[in-house]
């Protein structure tokens, strides 16, 4: 897999939905990145498993390892992956709301896109996006 | 910009993964997305029907040769994504690493 992002012209994007394990991170699938985008939820073993895919990415030699804080229902989760992301010296580039429509897109069969474009957690991945691929 | 997107199962990873590729793509860029997941589901998450996905031949051994640095393809990528790869809505290419039932090839 890493052969393919390394092939991949720097003109485009190429984004990678990868394997959830740290392991597979290890072996290098990341290596030629430029950019990890860590996705957490806000509880401790979801922070934690994003902590351990940050060190691997930045072990990596990738320039940007950020966390991104999904699902996040009020500011109560809000606050504990900001006090994680700050303890553990990680950025956070973006928060995406706990939205209905994600699971409801799911069990539609449908893109989130396509089945609830103004949904605030969809709105909140085009802003990511925009911070991420400047 | 060659960016990764990891997370725990069930994090959400694939959603966002999948909603940005759209989203980029409609403000102009070419985008590829790569499923490399060992349970491919972002063609869902792209808005590419579950039966085009079964036709999709996916990434074989053969496109791939061992160095000593690891594996690079035997060709170029531009030819793989031409027969291995589905375009979805909004012009999004999306390659597949690895089918369910070949996990592990990616």
């Amino acid at each position: 897999m890493r052969s393919v992002i390394e092939a991949s012209p720097d003109e485009d994007v190429c984004i990678l939905d990868t394997e959830a394990s740290p392991e597979h991170l290890a072996r290098g699938t990341g290596r030629h990145a430029d950019a990890m985008l860590a996705v957490v939820e806000p509880y401790y073993k979801s922070l934690e498993t994003g902590r351990r895919m940050a060190v691997l990415g930045r072990d990596l030699g990738l320039s940007r390892v950020s966390l991104v804080a999904n699902k996040i229902r009020d500011d109560r989760d809000l606050e504990a992956v900001q006090e994680f992301a700050g303890k553990h010296e990680l950025e956070l580039a973006g928060v995406i709301p706990f939205d209905e429509a994600l699971p409801g897109a799911e069990r539609a069969g449908a893109a989130p896109l396509d089945f609830a474009p103004q949904a605030r957690a969809v709105q909140a991945i085009g802003e990511l996006a925009g911070t991420v691929c400047k | 910009m060659k960016l990764v997107i990891a997370g725990k199962g069930g994090s959400g990873k694939t959603s966002i993964s999948g909603t940005m590729a759209r989203l980029l793509a409609r403000s102009g860029r070419r985008v590829l997305a790569i499923d490399g997941d060992s349970n491919p589901n972002l063609a869902l998450t792209l808005g590419i029907p579950i039966e085009r996905m079964n036709d999709l031949p996916t990434l074989s051994r053969d496109l791939l040769r061992r160095t000593a640095d690891g594996q690079e393809l035997t060709r170029t990528l531009a030819e793989v994504c031409e027969s291995h790869s589905l375009t979805g809505p909004d012009g999004v290419s999306l390659l597949v690493m690895a089918h369910p039932q070949h996990a592990g090839t990616g």
